[in-house]
Formats: structure tokens, C-alpha cells, sequence
């Protein structure tokens, strides 16, 4: 089990580390409803995980300034691609700490694109980032 | 039976089964032999589950961009594929370069797979996510992980249909030339299929696969238009790996689809009730 959770992790960091230069073709949605040239980041605790197509859904509970709990929404890459990338569907639980960073929604609303997330131990989760459509 | 005489059979076959007038739809299948089954083993083996390999190639490109990325839209003419290949699109006739100029007006920020509607040929040819190819006696079946989508390629000696219904993968045939198999598809109707220039009914794609090494195989694509191109257009060659452990997975589009464009063209994600999601 040991074994299993240190290559799960091996991989996702692999994952991240190719990340950078990797060029994906997206299959999908294009990004226009994302603020590809800006990123944002958010720290909170794990609500629900939607380990579904086509696209995983982080949902995200953060307080904002005034300590409001709120709900954020963050677009990862699907299941499918994920699972042969070293991720689980328990990769990432309901609880757990995470900082997120992501391409926020152009509209204000409280969600966007996944980049990449850091844990508090500081392990770091990527994957493969979306391409800007411009 | 060798290769030349399974194509030869092929045809035979069909000639006799259909007729010279080729009805296609008309087909009755009959249950393959143990001969033709084994003249399976003598052909170059693709079965299995590939992916477009890093760096996948010209069409790597094409494709999968052109499928979510309506806007941008084609510059008029020959400059239409915009992000299509390294030639730079099709050089179009002077009605279709009318057409691709007026397709610039208005551009959609994203494509109809933003609403689960898949990509048809050749895009569909070109997702991030891997294609299983089986063989069988008389037809290659291609088995698209991507919005669960399958393409029916038949290698009975069938001739394409004359006036074919216009579908979103066409109509497939193919043989084979040595190791090569040849795909010829007919029939395109017009839907969002990654290309950023326009085309007519008369659009045929051919596709020559070949494996390039044990484990990989080349994709090269060529569209001919005589109505809209005035010369065939190279969407250049892709490069598919083999993955011998994978399988292909579920990816049912509509699950947990929270991404839409809407009939102005305008693209959205919805966040709304975020603990409704399938699972």
C-alpha cells in the first residue's frame, strides 16, 4: 500500500514537472471562459470531489475577506486522463487541506481552471494544464 | 491466402454480393470463415489501444484546436485552415473563399463540444484521449474513447456509396496497399468537425495508416474537394503510440457537463448546484 501511495505520488509529481513544457490538444471546451493570462489562488478545505466527465470537479469551501465560508468551483482535466497520469479518485478527499491555484472565470463567478494545487506537507498535484485558445 | 489475394477475395466477394450497382446499405453479412479469419494474422497487427504520441505531428495540431476553437475563424482563401497544418489550408475555389470570408464575421468563442455534441471526422480522429482499432474479416473497427464514439470501416471490397446520406464520420471503406491501409470516407455532413475552412458535400477524407515501429503508427490525412479546393489538401502526418496496457475507458459527456455555448455563440461554465453532480 506504501508502495502504491509513494508511486501514485511519483507520478503526479512527474506529471507536474512535464507539465510545463507539455502541449495537449484539448478535446472539449475551449477556454474563453477563462482568464488564461491570470492566475489566482485559494486556500480551503476540500466539499466534494466530482470524479466525472469530462471534466473532475474540485469543489472548494474558502473564506473570503470578511470570513464568510464560500463554495469555489475548479475545472480539472478528466478522469479518464488523469487515471493514466498516476491520479485516483481518492487523490484528492473530501477534507483535505489544499491551496489551488487556477485560471479564474472571466465573469466574476467563483470557479475556473485548474493549474496546479499544493497540500500543506507541500506536496504539489498538477495536471497537465489546458492550452489558451488564443 | 496472402494479401493481395484477401483484397482480391474481398472484392469478388462484394462484386457478387452486391452487384454492379453497389448498394452498399444492401449488405448481407455473412458468417466469416476459418480462412478468413486466420489472413487476419498476415496483416500488420494494430490491433490495440493508441494515443496521439507527444508532439503528435501537423493534424495533432489541426484538429484538436480547430474542434474547440471556432473563433479566430478562417482568413480568407488559401490563408483559411488558420491553425489546420503546416500548408495553411486548402486553397479554396472562388465560391468557397467567399464562404470562409463570411464565416469571419461572427465567430463563436467555442465549439459545439462545449454542448457534449462530438467532433465528427477528422477531429474525432484527434482527442487526448486513446482509439482502440480491431480487426475483423471485412471490416476495422475503431473504437473512440472521446464521447464513446465508434467509426465502421469496411475492408469487404464494398464500393463507396454513389449518394451517400451526409453523417458525421461519413461513410468508411478501406484496403490495403502492401502494409498500408488506405481509408476512404464519403459523406460528411456539414458539422463541427475541426476544420476551420469551408467544404462541400463532396468533401472525401483519406487516411493512410501504417505502423512505423513496433508499438507506433503514422496517420496521414488528405482531404480532396473538387466543389471547394481547387487541389487536395495534406492535413500532414500524426504520430500514435501504443499503449499495451491500457483500455479504453467510459466517457459519457453528458455525466457532469458544466461547460456551454450558447446560440449567440458566447461560451459559459455553469456552477450551480454543485452537490447534484452525478457521483
Amino acid at each position: 500500500m506504501r508502495n502504491t501511495k509513494q508511486a501514485v505520488r511519483q507520478a503526479i509529481i512527474v506529471v507536474s514537472l512535464l507539465a510545463g513544457g507539455a502541449s495537449l490538444v484539448l478535446a472539449h471546451h475551449s477556454y474563453s471562459a477563462f482568464e488564461m493570462a491570470g492566475t489566482r489562488v485559494i486556500t480551503g478545505t476540500i466539499k466534494k470531489m466530482d470524479w466525472t466527465n469530462p471534466h473532475t470537479w474540485i469543489w472548494i469551501d474558502v473564506a473570503n475577506e470578511q470570513g464568510v465560508v464560500e463554495t469555489w468551483g475548479i475545472e480539472g482535466m478528466s478522469p479518464n486522463y488523469l487515471e493514466r497520469r498516476g491520479w485516483s479518485r481518492n487523490t484528492i478527499k473530501v477534507g483535505d487541506k489544499l491551496s489551488i491555484t487556477f485560471h479564474p472565470l472571466k465573469n466574476g463567478d467563483k470557479g475556473g481552471s485548474f493549474q496546479s494545487a499544493q497540500r500543506p506537507n507541500g506536496e504539489v498535484l498538477g495536471m497537465t494544464p489546458p492550452i489558451s485558445d488564443k | 491466402m496472402d494479401r493481395t489475394t484477401h483484397i482480391l477475395f474481398g472484392y469478388v466477394t462484394a462484386s457478387l454480393m452486391f452487384g454492379p450497382t453497389g448498394a452498399a446499405q444492401s449488405v448481407t453479412r455473412k458468417a466469416p470463415t476459418a480462412a478468413e479469419w486466420a489472413s487476419l494474422a498476415k496483416l500488420p497487427d494494430f490491433n490495440g489501444v493508441w494515443e496521439s504520441a507527444p508532439g503528435g505531428g501537423a493534424v495533432g495540431r489541426a484538429g484538436g484546436r480547430g474542434d474547440a476553437t471556432a473563433k479566430g475563424g478562417p482568413a480568407p482563401a488559401a490563408a483559411g485552415a488558420g491553425r489546420a497544418g503546416r500548408g495553411g489550408g486548402p486553397s479554396l475555389t472562388p465560391a468557397y473563399a467567399a464562404k470562409a470570408r463570411a464565416r469571419t464575421a461572427n465567430p463563436a468563442e467555442d465549439a459545439q463540444a462545449a454542448n457534449c455534441l462530438p467532433p465528427g471526422l477528422p477531429a474525432i480522429m484527434n482527442q487526448p484521449y486513446p482509439m482502440e482499432f480491431l480487426l475483423t474479416p471485412g471490416k476495422v473497427t475503431i473504437v473512440i474513447e472521446a464521447y464513446t464514439q465508434v467509426r465502421h470501416i469496411y475492408t469487404d471490397g464494398r464500393p463507396l456509396p454513389a449518394d451517400p446520406n451526409p453523417l458525421f464520420y461519413g461513410t468508411s471503406v478501406g484496403h490495403w496497399e502492401d502494409d498500408i491501409l488506405v481509408v476512404e470516407t464519403v459523406g460528411l455532413a456539414e458539422v463541427p468537425r475541426g476544420l476551420t475552412f469551408p467544404y462541400s458535400e463532396k468533401l472525401k477524407v483519406v487516411e493512410r495508416f501504417r505502423l512505423t515501429g513496433p508499438d507506433t503508427m503514422s496517420i496521414e490525412t488528405t482531404l480532396i474537394d473538387p466543389e471547394a479546393f481547387t487541389a487536395p489538401y495534406s492535413m500532414g502526418t500524426r504520430n500514435l503510440a501504443r499503449h499495451r496496457t491500457w483500455t479504453i475507458a467510459e466517457y459519457i459527456c453528458e455525466e457532469n457537463n458544466r461547460n456551454f455555448v450558447d446560440d449567440k455563440g458566447n461560451a459559459g461554465t455553469k456552477l450551480s448546484n454543485p452537490l447534484s453532480s452525478a457521483k
